[in-house]
């Protein structure tokens, strides 16, 4: 199970997150949401403990962060940045073989075994037929699913998303959630990932937690979390919150809720 | 059809790697060839052939083997020399326009080389520079080096932002230094004024006239060195392609793989220096053309750049010699001639 405990990031002097604790729960899908420079990239990446906290920690199975080492982090946690850059030129196959990277020592190559998971890694996300074809030449939906194939040739069992689907036309995005969906149900992973749009969040995921300035506002599943009163209060946003017949919210925005601040 | 058009692509020009290792292999075994055959005396291939095997007239024998086999050899070791430590800096820095001599790697080396031979005059006056140094040839690819290494620290260092390393600034910085450092050279070379400043000045402008098997053996060691290095980097390379972020949430220990490539691609540049002095754009071109023949493949890209900075030395060695005979053109010359439109062309295409 990944936690924090009292976790402090911050960039120079500026805290980012602020005393947060909060637990991720395992094999489920946990959706980030909050406004902008709420925190949630800076709390991905020290999930992923690629920030040192300034204080509190981080801990994956109850030992923090700290104390494990880069490559043994590397083989239960995978994570795919917002703007991954694609290598000059590279093939498909080859950037989700990069995946396999935390499986070899630095003297070792590739084998059987490494081109199996990759292969198995290409084939659930759907980009097998793709394998002979340079990255830079794939649509985003594509590319997108490329680079999952390369988290899950991983082969970790949590996996960090930062906005998975920023820069992506709406069924690409939809077609990246289900697929994640997909693999959390078959696979069991544990999927972490930092959302803009709230009504996707609340379709897809099982734990929503919102932040703001670096702390949680609210935790839970997204029936409980997504109400009005958090629209105004987190998002200045006047809205309405409806449930659907599978009992997820659905948000519609009326306009900002600056009218609404003062009562 | 829309369908059809978009599975077609570019393909690496030569795909299959067998192909390009044959390739590879022809060229290193050819262009010798051009360096031993081309030069001030006319010789016939029969000549040069009797030359190598010792069955050549005394004259014959010492232009080939004393002058012209250590030149082509020495070339075609200062070309993988330029070729994988530009090949490195490309892919440490993110950057297709990094190479030794924007990065300050050859402005580190050429200073504490320059100011080596000064020193040396200084102990010891005399007709040859490096006979002047009390200290002996073998140590100016070191000393070299230590100036590269220097430079390229100080460019590291000064590049660092929140422990990470943004591939522009390192570029910049690079390149500011770069100049400082040059200028240093051309301005310590002018006070020091009287001995030879001809002679390093052709050695300034990268030049392998007069290079003897000593030259060579000065050099081969760093060469085994290097290599070593290249190989063992060639894994963790692959994973520092991507964002610093990503890589890292792979297991990669950024910064120690980033400063060991680092110090490979200074010892392989700056000990190029201290023998042949820096031969600029061999360390740009080479990377360019062998990653538009191999592909995406670290390995065979790696190859390719061996193959190919050896030859591109030697032909522009020997082009520079062919030219304007029986005068010649340093070697650092003609690769500048070839290099510069071709830089202009990649920051043409920068968006």
């Amino acid at each position: 199970m990944l936690r924090t405990d009292r976790l402090t990031l911050a960039y120079g002097n500026t805290n980012v997150v602020h005393e947060l604790s909060l637990a991720i729960p395992t094999g489920r899908i946990s959706c980030l949401v909050g406004p902008n420079g709420s925190g949630k990239s800076t709390l991905l990446k020290g999930l992923a403990g690629l920030i040192a906290p300034r204080q509190g920690e981080v801990l994956l199975e109850e030992q923090p962060l700290s104390l494990w080492s880069r490559n043994e982090l590397a083989l239960r946690l995978a994570m795919l940045p917002q703007k991954p850059i694609v290598p000059e030129g590279i093939l498909v196959k080859d950037l989700v073989a990069l995946g396999r990277f935390p499986h070899r020592k630095w003297w070792q190559r590739d084998g059987r075994e490494d081109r199996e998971a990759s292969q198995q890694a290409m084939h659930m996300t759907g980009v097998e037929s793709l394998g002979g074809r340079p990255v830079a030449s794939l649509s985003g939906g594509q590319q997108q699913r490329a680079w999952i194939a390369m988290a899950l040739a991983q082969q970790t069992d949590i996996l960090l998303l930062d906005e998975p689907t920023t820069y992506l036309d709406w069924g690409y995005q939809l077609e990246v959630l289900e697929l994640l969906v997909d693999l959390n149900q078959t696979r069991g992973l544990t999927v972490i990932m930092s959302l803009h749009d709230l009504n996707q969040a609340a379709q897809f995921a099982d734990h929503v937690l919102v932040l703001e300035d670096g702390q949680v506002k609210a935790a839970g599943v997204p029936g409980q979390v997504i109400t009005e009163t958090l629209l105004a209060q987190v998002f200045r946003v006047r809205g309405a919150v409806t449930l659907n017949d599978e009992g997820r919210p659905y948000c519609i925005g009326r306009g900002t809720a600056k009218g609404l601040h003062s009562t | 059809m829309l369908a059809n058009a978009r599975e077609t692509h570019k393909k690496p020009l030569l795909q299959r790697t067998s192909v390009l290792l044959w390739f590879g292999c022809g060229l290193i075994l050819l262009t010798p060839w051009l360096g031993l055959q081309f030069g001030a005396t006319d010789l016939s291939w029969q000549q040069v052939l009797a030359g190598l095997l010792g069955e050549g007239s005394s004259h014959v024998e010492r232009v080939v083997m004393d002058l012209r086999l250590p030149r082509t050899l020495i070339g075609l070791v200062i070309g993988v020399h330029f070729a994988l430590s530009g090949w490195l800096l490309q892919l440490l820095t993110r950057n297709p326009l990094a190479e030794a001599g924007i990065l300050g790697i050859s402005g580190g080396a050429s200073l504490v080389a320059v100011a080596a031979f000064v020193v040396g005059d200084w102990i010891q006056p005399g007709d040859n520079p490096y006979a002047g140094i009390p200290f002996a040839l073998q140590y100016l690819p070191l000393l070299a080096m230590l100036g590269g290494l220097l430079a390229a620290l100080a460019v590291y260092g000064l590049s660092l932002r929140h422990g990470g390393l943004s591939p522009l600034k390192l570029t910049l910085t690079g390149a500011v230094l770069a100049g400082m450092l040059h200028a240093l050279t051309t301005g310590g070379l002018a006070f020091w004024g009287h001995a030879h400043t001809e002679l390093v000045a052709q050695w300034l402008a990268g030049s392998l006239y007069g290079t003897t098997w000593e030259h060579l053996e000065a050099l081969l060691p760093w060469t085994v060195l290097g290599l070593i290095g290249v190989v063992i980097l060639l894994r963790p390379l692959s994973a520092m392609q991507l964002e610093d972020e990503h890589a890292r949430s792979l297991g990669l220990h950024l910064n120690r793989w980033r400063a060991v490539a680092l110090v490979v691609a200074a010892l392989m540049a700056a000990s190029a220096v201290g023998i042949v002095g820096p031969v600029g754009f061999l360390g740009l071109l080479v990377p360019h053309i062998s990653r538009r023949l191999a592909g995406s493949g670290l390995v065979v890209q790696c190859l390719m750049c061996t193959a190919l900075g050896a030859t591109l030395a030697v032909v522009a060695d020997t082009l520079g010699r062919a030219i304007f005979a029986p005068y010649e053109l340093p070697v650092g010359v003609v690769s500048a001639a070839l290099g510069v439109p071709f830089f202009l062309y990649l920051l043409s295409r920068q968006p």
